[in-house]
């Protein structure tokens, strides 16, 4: 371990360091560059997702391969290749099947995380401890961080954004997955209830062919959007790779933490007295002055 | 030789060697027994009392005809018993044979035609008169007022019946071994023969896959958008076969499902050739009667839901056209925005100075090169 803290602060330097200092009650003035000098643990540091978040992340990872799975072979039906994922899950029929087993998994996960944010977010009001910024909820900085993200990346800004525990990336996945899954499940029903769901919709025939439409065209877009985007992000990007531990841990690395969320950072000095002691003792390391 | 010698050595006060060589000698004669068998075969007889085998036994016997086509007037006879006619004498059906050796034959075979065969429980001779004049009423009877070339065109018994992606019933026949538990009550000849003719009809609604029906409603005839488009069809049947595949029942039936529904599950009743067209009231699809046909499968049919088409192209509705395109535009602008934003982050990360491996505690090894130029200290 002592040769890879000489080798961190032996080639990062401290020159950075100077410059840009956030002021925190009790621990000091906190460089916005710390987080490249920083011990981290791969399996997380500080909490981040609470263990149903992590449950119902694992429910929808595991169902969304299989929808994907037997929904692309059934809606690219002919492709040379949906015949070999349908012998694998035992011909057309049967795939039907798991295709809406697997859909009332996902559809009870995302029941069980509607209630928990709605209980969690009651818990917190009746504690006064509800934080708008703290929440999934858009907010106008958002769009300033993320044109501060980009010209940082081209080499326009020194720092990156100062975030909260969610970030611009982030906030507009949450919004996707939201339309999506109200897409995906309503035009499910229709398509597998067509005999209820004609009885409900004004036109049953408009709805059955909105439905065929959007039901596919929202899946593909989802199935390309988890495997180009978000799996970029979470595995393929350099500091990611090769993934982060976050969604079976549900803590995220100190490092990871300071640079892309660096408010809810501050919160957790707040909140977590071991991190304020860690982090006073790593200013001194540095040469800052503490009080 | 060992073993042989073993076999051979017999001594009087070991009976039990004799009756390894007893065993053996029974063994080895059943062997050759089923040896011989096996090459000899057992000759399968078809319905022959005229001897009309006797010529077209042969298989060179055919000629060239005055189109110059080859013509083949082979009857194989292993072939011939396994079929369905198998018990029906030639002449019942070739009627106009009157003489031996015959004339040249002319005229096709009428399927109409009684053949001196008595169905079990029966007092009149068989006939396919009857399904022949369902099928003569429905839309591909051939009627009077039909062009020549429509007329030309209409399928006819043998044009499905013998058409040879459609004819192959043996590929679902029953193992020997099921067969021979019948025989514990049922004589073998009345069994057998009900069986091979039955069975392949019981297993499903008709004795061809879905699979098999799309295929022959839709090769040369249906899916011929140009020559079904002489016969001034409807629009919708026009693309019928377009919009079936894409629909979630064709889609099953191209990947091999059993279950959904093919074109005749709801074009035609159990009479199977009952297909109208849908505004004729006798149309199994006609509005009055379509609650029957879905709810062969789905349950809690309604008024609503019978209205839907099934047969429905998405790209013709104006407004799920608007969204398609919309749909189009949101997806390669979502998917090349969030590439070009990973892409971005990604080179950005990398000038950062931060290492694409695998993290031990931290991964920033490097030193930010960028930062230093734009904003370190000069060195």
């Amino acid at each position: 371990m002592a040769t890879i803290s000489e080798e961190i602060s032996g080639s990062a330097g401290t020159a950075e360091l100077e410059g840009d200092t956030t002021y925190v009650e009790g621990v000091g003035n906190i460089p916005r560059n710390i987080y490249k000098h920083v011990k981290s643990d791969p399996l997380g540091d500080l909490p981040r997702y609470s263990v149903h978040i992590v449950i119902q992340h694992f429910v929808t990872f595991v169902t969304f391969l299989v929808l994907a799975a037997t929904g692309l072979a059934l809606h690219y039906s002919g492709l040379w290749w949906t015949y070999y994922v349908m012998d694998l899950f035992g011909g057309p029929d049967t795939a039907r099947l798991v295709h809406r087993i697997s859909a009332a998994f996902m559809v009870l996960a995302s029941v069980y995380h509607v209630a928990t944010i709605i209980a969690g977010t009651l818990h917190k009001i009746i504690k006064k401890e509800f934080d708008i910024k703290r929440t999934q909820i858009p907010r106008l900085k958002d769009i300033q961080d993320a044109i501060h993200d980009i010209k940082y990346f081209l080499g326009k800004e020194p720092y990156r954004p100062k975030m909260e525990k969610f970030m611009y990336k982030q906030k507009l996945h949450y919004l996707a997955i939201l339309w999506g899954t109200f897409v995906l499940v309503t035009a499910g029903t229709t398509l597998l209830f067509p005999e209820t769901m004609a009885t409900i919709w004004p036109n049953p025939q408009f709805a059955q062919n909105l439905a065929r439409l959007m039901h596919a065209d929202e899946a593909v877009m989802a199935i390309t959007v988890v495997v180009f985007w978000h799996w970029s992000n979470v595995h393929l990007v350099p500091g990611r790779f090769p993934l982060q531990w976050v969604f079976i841990t549900g803590r995220i690395t100190r490092e990871h933490q300071i640079e892309e969320h660096f408010l809810e950072y501050l919160n957790n000095l707040r909140e977590i007295p071991e991190e304020r002691e860690y982090m006073k003792k790593l200013l001194k390391e540095k040469g800052f002055e503490t009080n | 030789m060992k073993l042989l010698r073993l076999f051979l050595d017999i001594h009087p006060e070991r009976k039990h060697v004799r009756m390894i060589l007893s065993t053996g000698v029974k063994m080895s004669l059943f062997l050759a027994a089923l040896f011989a068998f096996s090459i000899i075969g057992i000759r399968a007889e078809a319905a022959d009392k005229e001897n009309c085998l006797m010529c077209h036994k042969y298989r060179q016997i055919g000629r060239i005809d005055e189109q110059g086509r080859k013509r083949s007037y082979y009857v194989n006879e292993n072939i011939y018993a396994n079929t369905t006619h198998r018990n029906v004498p030639c002449r019942d059906c070739h009627t106009y044979i009157t003489r031996i050796p015959h004339d040249p034959v002319t005229e096709e075979v009428n399927c109409a035609n009684q053949c001196h065969i008595k169905p079990p429980f029966s007092k009149e001779n068989f006939s396919h008169k009857k399904i022949i004049d369902i099928y003569n009423k429905s839309v591909h009877g051939i009627k009077e007022e039909d062009s020549e070339e429509l007329k030309a065109a209409k399928p006819y018994c043998k044009y499905c019946h013998l058409n040879p992606i459609y004819r192959e019933v043996a590929a679902e026949r029953i193992a020997p071994t099921t067969l021979l538990r019948c025989l514990n009550c049922h004589d073998k000849k009345g069994v057998t023969q009900a069986y091979k003719h039955i069975t392949h009809r019981l297993r499903r609604k008709t004795s061809r896959s879905p699979q098999e029906i799309v295929e022959l409603c839709s090769k040369n005839c249906h899916e011929d958008v140009e020559k079904m488009a002489k016969f001034k069809v409807s629009h919708e049947s026009l693309e019928a076969v377009e919009t079936y595949k894409a629909s979630m029942h064709g889609k099953s039936v191209l990947l091999g499902s059993q279950d959904s529904a093919d074109c005749i599950s709801c074009h035609a009743s159990s009479a199977i050739h009952d297909i109208y067209k849908k505004d004729d009231k006798n149309a199994t699809i006609n509005i009055a009667n379509r609650a029957k046909v879905c709810e062969q499968c789905h349950e809690g049919v309604n008024e609503r839901f019978i209205r839907i088409d099934v047969h429905q192209n998405l790209e013709k509705d104006p407004i799920l056209h608007f969204a398609a395109i919309n749909l189009t535009f949101a997806f390669y602008g979502s998917v090349f925005g969030l590439l070009g934003l990973a892409l971005l982050e990604t080179i950005g990360r990398k000038k950062d100075g931060i290492k694409w491996q695998i993290r031990q505690g931290t991964t920033w090894r490097g030193v930010s090169k960028r930062w230093l130029n734009k904003y370190g200290p000069k060195q």
